[in-house]
């Protein structure tokens, strides 16, 4: 009887020191105001965060006053992001943030960052354009499909079959229009463009240019550019130098290919508000007159130990906007230059700072 | 912290009451045993077969992150659960069973959470250069995991049966048949459930709009467990004769297939009807030795075969109703291995041994299907098979009674690469009988070669990777005194500091891959301790286990950028602290158990930022169990109720992963008398 009370009195005791032992601590969501900071222009700048980890983040810089503030979708909305947030336009004042491994579009408040409106339903979002205030074309990756969505309801109302893919080699990715048409450059084991007539939601054209197109833009002259990758060593797809294309977009045939070593790895191509200037990154950020017919000797801005991933260019000043990776672990860092390659500015921001989105006042 | 202090100090004063108490009735009896000549200057963790056997429903994952000083990350039951000693990466720890490495030879690391405790009848952890001794490219140390004979005489069945929260059934099964020949052993584990466990997704929010599309209200949704449902079975079956000459033939021949979902992150607004994750796994692993004891010599050969398939599936509802592969990975691994062992002990004061296994592997990994520039189809992924060859000799000298000296020399070769030479050196010396008080110190190089994986696998692996490698001491002391008959204490306490290398990791390339890179150098340090209290009274036993760590794991590479802020920082995902209790009382036949871990909080970035999108939190976890064991004329009977997170906290070991709130499981085991 003596061992039972003993007993009871361990149980007892162990009981009182847990309740002791206390717990996880959690800070329940608390928002923020940002409108202040939000008068005027400013650059959102979207952070991948780790793969699987769900620490994708935005941040948001006023050009003006250079303050910079982050993680402000989660200060405003009490939420995290998601993961792998991977692109963001801006039309009618409404933010849309592409999530790519959550599944989700958000549409956020310009001024406030709060979160008015989310589409669902997607496969693994990757860019959204705007045909219409009531259609929008979203292209995946894994999925052989680009759906349409409407803004305006946040559903999704249908889809476009890219042809000679399955679901899983399907890759769809940047978007451009021209008219009534739409581009798309198709990157993971793929080589083309492809041309969508956006009255009639169907692919009309297909072009193949070399292997894995990362990026397209089209310049003041109707010309599309777009970088090819390359591939790896070892890809049953092949592996070639990467290219450089221009692109006649009336025509849709290439007018001029310009090649890289191989090896490299050039990505990101950009354009200056005029649309007269081209900038990629290729370990270091180049730049090159659109009106070129060779490739630039000299980099724009040559590496300096970092591991630039994302870029942008001011579409008024011209000013360059160069993300650094740094080791993908730990806070980027965002440098601005101006168009003569003078340092003006630099801060961190979130873990893999890899697309911008400009915001007129 | 405080918490943790109070709590430490609460239990350790209830146990130094008792002592106190019985010191006063009872001089103190001291007893020094001598000290096995392979253990000198080992720092080893032996784990109790009691804490084995009593936590049959768990893996070893969950056993070592009560019983050691290890970090486990765990993703939740049945999920992704691996095992990092010293602040060192999951690849660093080596694991064995019956003596054959186990750890993937394509991932480099093993998942604890596909070794279940009921398997399991010895285990011990080798801490940083101890782990030389069993294998090399223990950058953090070793696991040894051992089946062995039970000495039966007759039959023995053992059914048990469990049925928990969340709709999980556990069952475990074990026929045994015994002489003095022959000893055999059939065990059978199974365990599924759709482990829906609610939560509280805080990651997100649900949000309420009007008839316009208009958003009037956000909550923080009560979701459910999404995708994390499992179905595991576990069969071993063991074989050992005795001839009698002094030789002994063992068998054990282990089966394992899992079908388990992988849950969704906390922040995927996918739904579960649209998607399927699901990753399949079926091992076999089969082992064959003889060992001989004659004299001056023990001698063991070994053979064995193991064989992994594995198949990884994302899948997409394809707007049909249909579900589209998106991903179709699919990896098969065949191994054969030989081992010879040998030990020779010319004099009680000398111990010579010497071990040589050799291993090849043939690995076939696919990982996407994908549609050629020409049309045509082609698979992406890698098909190499690579030789493998371990051997040491050593010889351990106690010069006096008091002193032993140890020395271990390694080779390693994979593929067609050497590594240089691996040497350890140990030396332990008594410093008070008494206590059984000895001091130990060890220093040793190792190397840890890259796995198949990290060189071949596409797209981004790395045929230029080098080995990483380590440079390890060890000073320490360890105890053990029987401070009466009823009375036993023991403990250690171990100073380490580890240097390693060209640390492997893998990281996003700018095409869209990730690539793994010879990037990181690293000193890991620290203190590791242990202290253990046992207290037997006529009717009843109190068992109190604590161990300690504090293990800064600091990046000491240069900055790969001028931005970098990661130089002279904690490693992202190491706990510096971390600390557990298991408490128990054995009362007749009842037997309460009490079992208590705390992890630091956790830094998810290398510049050891905190954002409020990268937390992980400090936290305590708290299981208990009260079991009961009843014999009745026909069997043996036993009752066990568990009660796991017993405060329900909401917690998180790795981010966007939920783990699972307070939850139950209750256990009736027969044994029927024969």
């Amino acid at each position: 009887m003596h061992d039972l009370h003993r007993f009871f009195r361990f149980f007892l005791l162990s009981c009182a020191c847990l309740l002791n032992a206390g717990c996880m601590e959690w800070e329940d969501g608390r928002t923020e105001d940002f409108r202040d900071l939000t008068q005027g222009e400013g650059l959102y700048i979207l952070c991948e965060g780790n793969f699987q980890y769900g620490n994708a983040s935005l941040s948001y810089y006023n050009t003006g006053t250079r303050r910079v503030e982050n993680e402000v979708f989660y200060r405003a909305n009490g939420m995290k992001l998601g993961d792998v947030a991977q692109s963001m336009v801006i039309r009618g004042g409404v933010g849309w943030v592409v999530v790519n491994n959550s599944h989700v579009i958000f549409a956020i408040d310009l001024k406030t960052f709060k979160e008015i409106g989310r589409i669902t339903g997607l496969t693994s979002p990757r860019y959204i354009h705007f045909v219409s205030d009531t259609k929008a074309y979203v292209t995946q990756i894994w999925d052989n499909r680009i759906f349409i969505v409407n803004p305006e309801t946040l559903e999704v109302t249908g889809h476009i079959l890219c042809p000679d893919m399955t679901m899983e080699s399907g890759s769809t990715e940047q978007m451009v229009q021209w008219g009534r048409y739409v581009y798309v450059n198709c990157w993971s084991y793929q080589n083309r463009i492809l041309k969508i007539d956006t009255e009639t939601d169907e692919i009309v054209g297909s072009l193949t240019v070399g292997i894995q197109p990362t990026s397209l833009v089209m310049d003041c002259r109707h010309k599309l550019w777009t970088v090819t990758d390359g591939g790896y060593e070892g890809s049953p797809y092949g592996y070639e130098a990467p290219s450089l294309y221009r692109i006649d977009a009336e025509t849709f045939a290439i007018e001029r290919q310009f090649r890289f070593k191989k090896g490299d790895a050039p990505s990101e191509v950009q354009l200056n508000g005029a649309g007269d200037t081209l900038y990629w990154i290729n370990d270091d950020i180049w730049r090159m007159d659109v009106r070129s017919e060779a490739l630039p000797a000299q980099p724009f801005l040559p590496r300096r130990g970092t591991l630039y991933y994302g870029l942008t260019v001011h579409p008024d000043n011209g000013e360059v906007y160069v993300a650094d990776a740094v080791d993908y672990q730990q806070a980027g860092m965002i440098y601005r230059y101006s168009p003569q390659c003078v340092r003006r500015d630099s801060f961190y921001v979130g873990i893999i700072p890899g697309a911008f989105c400009w915001k007129k006042p | 912290m405080k918490r943790l202090l109070t709590f430490v100090c609460a239990v350790l004063f209830c146990a130094a009451m008792s002592a106190q108490d019985l010191r006063l009735d009872v001089p103190g009896v001291t007893v020094l045993s001598e000290r096995p000549m392979k253990s000198i200057g080992l720092h080893e963790t032996r784990l109790d077969t009691t804490a084995l056997q009593e936590s049959i429903a768990l893996s070893m994952a969950d056993i070592l992150t009560y019983n050691t000083s290890v970090f486990v990350k765990s993703h939740g039951r049945a999920t992704l659960s691996t095992v990092a000693f010293r602040g060192t990466s999951p690849s660093h720890t080596q694991v064995t069973w019956n003596g054959i490495g186990i750890n993937s030879p394509m991932l480099g690391m093993t998942d604890f959470s596909t070794i279940p405790a009921y398997f399991i009848d010895d285990a011990a952890l080798l801490h940083g250069t101890s782990s030389v001794n069993l294998t090399g490219g223990g950058l953090g140390g070793a696991v040894r995991l051992a089946t062995v004979p039970q000495h039966l005489e007759g039959t023995r069945v053992q059914y048990v049966q469990g049925i928990g929260s969340f709709g999980t059934a556990d069952e475990y099964l074990r026929l045994s048949y015994g002489n003095d020949k022959w000893q055999l052993s059939t065990r059978a584990v199974s365990a599924t459930s759709p482990n829906r466990y609610p939560y509280r997704n805080r990651d997100k929010k649900e949000n309420i709009y009007d008839d316009t599309h208009h958003i009037i209200g956000q909550y923080y949704p009560k979701e459910k467990n999404r995708s994390g449902s499992f179905n595991d079975l576990h069969l071993l079956q063991e074989v050992y004769y005795t001839p009698g000459d002094g030789g002994c033939w063992g068998g054990q021949v282990w089966y394992f297939a899992s079908n388990r979902e992988i849950p969704l992150l906390t922040t995927d607004y996918g739904t579960t009807s649209d998607f399927e994750n699901r990753q399949r796994e079926e091992t076999l692993r089969s082992h064959f030795s003889y060992t001989r004891n004659g004299g001056q010599f023990k001698t063991e050969a070994a053979a064995g075969y193991m064989h992994t398939w594995m198949a990884y599936d994302y899948k997409r509802d394809a707007g049909n109703g249909i579900l589209t592969p998106m991903t179709r990975s699919r990896s098969t691994l065949h191994t054969i291995y030989g081992q010879a062992e040998t030990e020779y002990s010319p004099h009680h004061e000398w111990l010579f041994t010497a071990d040589v296994t050799a291993r090849q592997h043939f690995v076939r990994s696919v990982d996407k299907n994908i549609i050629l520039q020409d049309g045509n189809r082609a698979v992406v992924g890698y098909d190499k098979g690579r030789f493998e060859l371990s051997g040491a000799v050593s010889g351990k000298w106690r010069p006096t009674p008091l002193t032993g000296l140890s020395v271990v020399l390694r080779e390693e070769m994979y593929g067609d690469e050497w590594a240089p030479l691996i040497p350890a050196l140990f030396a332990e010396h008594v410093i008070a009988s008494g206590w059984s008080a000895v001091l130990q110190a060890s220093v040793s190089r190792n190397y840890r070669f890259p796995s198949l994986n990290d060189l071949f696998f596409l797209p981004g692996g790395n045929p230029a990777l080098k080995p990483e490698s380590g440079f390890t001491w060890d000073v320490g002391m360890t105890f053990a005194r029987d401070l009466s008959d009823k009375l036993h204490l023991d403990g250690n306490v171990n100073w380490f500091s580890s240097q390693i290398d060209d640390w492997i990791l893998w990281l996003p390339t700018t095409k869209g891959f990730f690539s793994p890179r010879n990037v990181r150098k690293v000193h890991a340090y620290g203190i590791e301790s242990q202290l253990h209290g046992r207290w037997q009274r006529p009717h009843v036993t109190w068992d109190l286990a604590g161990n300690f760590s504090w293990t800064p794991s600091v990046n000491q590479s240069d900055p790969v950028s001028p931005a970098d802020q990661s130089v002279g920082k904690q490693l992202p995902y190491v706990p510096e602290r971390s600390a557990s209790v298991v408490g128990q009382m054995i009362l007749k036949k009842w037997n309460f158990t009490y079992k208590w871990c705390y992890y630091s909080r956790r830094h998810t970035m290398s510049s050891n930022d905190f954002t409020l999108t990268g937390q992980l939190p400090a936290y305590f976890m708290s299981d208990i169990s009260l079991s009961r064991s009843v014999s009745v004329r026909w069997a043996d009977l036993s009752f066990r109720a568990s009660v796991e997170n017993l405060f329900d906290e909401e917690y998180i070991s790795v981010l966007a992963h939920p783990m699972p709130g307070i939850h139950y499981e209750f256990f009736i085991g027969i044994t029927p008398r024969w």
